[in-house]
Order: structure tokens, then sequence, then C-alpha cells
């Protein structure tokens, strides 16, 4: 019987992660998104992923870079950044190194700025291409927004629409619960002609991988991920079925820090401090 | 009717974001505008709007002297929202170092670079270092990341422009390499050294540095010709001359 080598097995799966809104704390839905994260680069990366966030979008301020590696440092993953605006102090060879990747993940910020500082370095083109080579390409806000034709973005003050990279068809509103003023401009805007999409509640995902529709994720119960359409004029959402992915155990405190505790504990119940 | 006085300050480096300690530049740029209380506004956007870089602005640009402001382009929901409105109604519009490619692409994506050009048309003085200094001329050599580059600014001064032109650096012998290849000629300035044009001439050459110098670069066949261009040094010369402290920057003194 002959075995049939088809295409599909060496094409490899394309892989994106739309995220409404989360943070790298040690809050349980947060701790939720970095072990999917970690997961999804641990398919293709096996032990020691390679994970490196674009901060692009915050101008790459210090914050989103450090709470990045306070919650990807300690794990069995290499991570790295790739900050446009301080290549002057530490110069890399973009392309090689997001390509090398197994998760490149986009964090919140100006989608805006985002996308004209990324055109302005040729980041478009090297994005598409590591999707194309099965580099899962992940991020929340801004930096999930970017993944789609078009999105809902603040970059300029109040929400209006704005265009992504377009790797997935459709649109994409983010922070759906929190600000009202967004989906009511996304609600505007797809009833005046965007292409429909999705809106994604803070904590909610969706995950694409490979041809089809997404299936969604959400890290805090009450958290939903939506079909956003319209017919005839009339925008319906419609929430989808989400599975639910639980927070993993804090990791284990130093023995030094866990001793800490214990005896800052014993002196609060004994009085000794406030 | 007359037309607005149209001035642009390009610093090779220096200014708050990289004397601290020495004001001249910062001095002169303000002297220009001959307000008696100055409208500053600063555009921090070549190093993604840093705050530690804001706060040193606001450091240098007190409110004992002049009516402070900043831009930042990641954070609209903050600030001025009709950006050339409050742009058009500054005296001085000074533009911080960091990544030139970058600042472009920001720039262009919220309309800045024509806001700017009808700033200069309207008579607000433009200034900046580095990055700050290439985005108003037609070409530039960034050396922000890896090999210098040949890039197009703006283009509100029709030259060619080179920052952080110190002796033996790669940046100039890159420029040199572009003028032999066809980019246009145009003006190199030291750190310390600042190129203060009145329209699109130059009208002199300043420096907060004894040394400091501007070139003018042009190409005569194949050999590039260089001009060191008068300067004139803008402290006490007599005073001992304290050495610009290095500062912790991340991004500022890049282009």
């Amino acid at each position: 019987m002959a075995v049939e080598v088809g295409l599909s097995t060496t094409t490899p799966l394309r892989r994106i992660l739309a995220l409404g809104g989360h943070e790298f704390s040690s809050r349980p839905p947060d701790r939720a998104v970095c072990e999917l994260l970690l997961r999804l680069a641990g398919e293709r990366g096996g032990e020691r992923p390679r994970i490196c966030i674009l901060p692009t979008a915050s101008g790459d301020t210090s914050d989103q870079i450090a709470s990045f590696y306070s919650a990807f440092g300690e794990r069995h993953c290499e991570p790295s950044d790739v900050s446009l605006f301080r290549l002057g102090r530490r110069p890399m060879a973009l392309r090689d190194h997001l390509l090398s990747q197994d998760l490149i993940y986009v964090g919140g910020g100006s989608l805006l700025n985002l996308l004209a500082v990324w055109e302005a370095h040729d980041i478009a083109s090297m994005l598409s291409l590591a999707w194309r080579q099965g580099i899962v390409l992940a991020g929340q806000s801004a930096g999930a927004m970017c993944w789609f034709e078009a999105g809902i973005t603040k970059s300029s003050g109040r929400p209006l629409a704005a265009a992504g990279l377009g790797l997935l068809g459709g649109s994409l509103c983010v922070h759906y619960n929190n600000e009202p003023e967004r989906r009511a401009a996304y609600l505007d805007a797809v009833g005046d002609g965007m292409p429909a999409g999705y809106g994604l509640d803070d904590y909610a995902g969706l995950l694409w991988e490979g041809e089809g529709a997404p299936s969604a994720l959400t890290a805090r119960r009450g958290a939903r991920a939506y079909r956003v359409s319209s017919r005839e004029g009339e925008v319906a959402e419609s929430p989808l079925p989400a599975r639910f992915l639980p927070a993993p155990a804090p990791a284990a405190l130093r023995e030094d820090i866990a001793e800490f505790r214990r005896i800052k504990t014993m002196r609060k119940r004994a009085g000794w401090l406030g | 009717m007359e037309t607005a006085d149209r001035q642009i300050v390009a610093f090779g480096g220096g200014g708050f974001s990289m004397e601290s300690g020495n004001p001249l530049l910062d001095d002169y740029v303000l002297g220009l505008t001959r307000a008696e209380r100055p409208r500053v506004c600063f555009l921090p956007s070549a190093s993604g709007d840093a705050d530690h870089y804001i706060v040193r602005f606001y450091r240098a640009f007190s409110a004992h002297r002049c009516e402070a402001s900043h831009i930042s382009l990641f954070r609209r929901e903050q600030g001025p929202s009709d950006l050339r409105r409050h742009l058009l109604s500054q005296d001085l519009i000074y533009v911080g170092g960091g990544s030139v490619v970058s600042l472009l692409g920001v720039w262009r994506a919220h309309g800045i670079d024509s806001i700017l050009r009808e700033a200069w048309e309207s008579g607000v003085t433009l200034c900046g270092l580095s990055a700050g200094s290439l985005c108003w001329f037609a070409e530039a050599v960034s050396g922000f990341h890896g090999e210098p580059k040949r890039l197009r600014g703006l283009g509100l001064l029709p030259f060619s422009n080179c920052v952080h032109y110190e002796r033996g650096s790669k940046r100039g012998e890159a420029y040199h390499g572009f003028l032999r290849e066809g980019m246009r000629g145009g003006y190199a300035a030291e750190d310390g050294a600042a190129l203060h044009f009145r329209g699109e001439e130059l009208h002199r050459v300043v420096a907060s540095r004894p040394q400091a110098r501007g070139y003018r670069l042009d190409v005569a066949g194949s050999r590039v010709v260089e001009m060191q261009i008068a300067t004139t040094f803008l402290g006490d010369r007599d005073a001992p001359h304290a050495a610009p402290l290095p500062e912790a920057l991340s991004t500022a003194p890049a282009a």
C-alpha cells in the first residue's frame, strides 16, 4: 500500500493566539495565560522553547519588558526582547533573531504606532514569514489586533478603526467588557461595513491552529469571546463556547523567602508587627 | 506681508540629553524665540516616549524660564488632543534623540510630519539633537543600529546631514561613501556643535564645547570636499571647561 506523503505533512501549522487583555503578574489568570504561552512555544521548541517579546506598541517601556522577564525568566524557556527603540544600545540581527523563535509575543500599547514602527523597520514581512514557518504569534490588546485586517484602537485618544497586518481575516476588538466606548465604536464600525470579527474580554482569547475557526479560551470565569457580525445593518454579538484554562500552582517559593514569610506570620500572630 | 522667520537648529549632539550641566545649546535655542516666557514642546518620539527622558526635559526646561510641554504619541489619551493646534502655538519645538527610523514612522502615522512643516513655515523654531537633527533634512546618515544607513528625512532642508561627526567615526566614513554614491551634499556636526539655519540657508554654527565644529560636505567629481565651518563657542572661552558628564542614557545620543 502506498503511503501518501502530502504537502500537508511538510507545511507547518500556522498558529496565532489573540488575547483580549492580561498582564504578566502572579495572579492566577495571568499565570494561566503564561502557562498557555509556554505550552504553545514548547509544542514547537521542546524543552527550552525560545520566546521573544516585541514591546513596540508601548514604545519599548522598561515596565513591559521587565514584567515579561519576571514571568518567563525562571521558567524552562529562553526569553528575549526585540526593542526597536533600543537597538542603538544593543544592535541585533532582527530577522535572524525573530525567525529563530518558537513564539513571538507582541505587547499592548498603541496599534497605530506599532504598525508604523514595524513598517519603518520592515518587521511585518518577517512576522508573516515567521507565521508561515510555524512560529507561534501571540499578543494582547494592540498585540492581538495587529494580526487582523482591522481593529479598534485608542492610539489617537478616542476609539477609532485602524488597519492591522491582515494575517487573519476579519476584525478584532479587545478589552470588550472593560471599555464600553471601545465596544460601542466597534459595533458601529461593523455596522458601517468593517469586516466582521470578534470581541474579546480581558482574559479571553482565541487560538487559530491552521485553517478553520479558532477555539475560544478563557483564563478567568466570566471572561468571554464573542463573534460579532452584521446582517443587513443589524450587528449581532454571540458568545462563543470557551475552554477554561486553569491557573497552575504558583512557583515554589525560595527556601529563604518561605522562611521569612513563616517568621513574619508568626510575629504578626504574636502581635509584634502591625 | 513679511514672511515668518523659518529657523531650524540641528545639534550634532548635545543639550540636556547629552550634556548634563552644560545648558549652552538649550539656552541658545530658547534665546532664538525672543519670547519672554517661550512655549517649548518636547517630542520624545524617537525614544519611544521614554519616561526618564521626559522627566529630564522638564528639569532642563523648568517653569521659571519657559512654558514647557511634551507630546507622547504612545500615550495619546493624555496630553493635548489637537496636536496641530498645540504644535502651532509653540515658540520652540524640541525633538529628542533615539531611532530616527522609528521617529519618522510614528510621525507619519499621526500626521506630525506635515504639522511640523506648517509650524516651521509659520515661524515656530525647530530644533533637536541626533535623530531630532537628522529628521529635518532631505537625506540623513543614521548609525542608530548596525551599519550606518542612508535614509530620507522630512526634507525641510534640502541637504544631507550626519550627526555625532567625531573624527574617525564609522558614520563619517559612511557619509563620505554615500556622498560618492550620489547622496546630495550637506552638513555634519560634531557633538556639542549645532547648525543654525534661517530659511534653507545655514546662518551660523554654534557650539557648547570650544573644540566642537560643524562641516560642509560636497562632491566634486568623485572626490568628497569637506570644509570646516567657522564655529562660535557659546560659553566663556576663559572659563575652565568642564568635560560633559556622560549620562546613563538608553536612547538619546543615538540616531
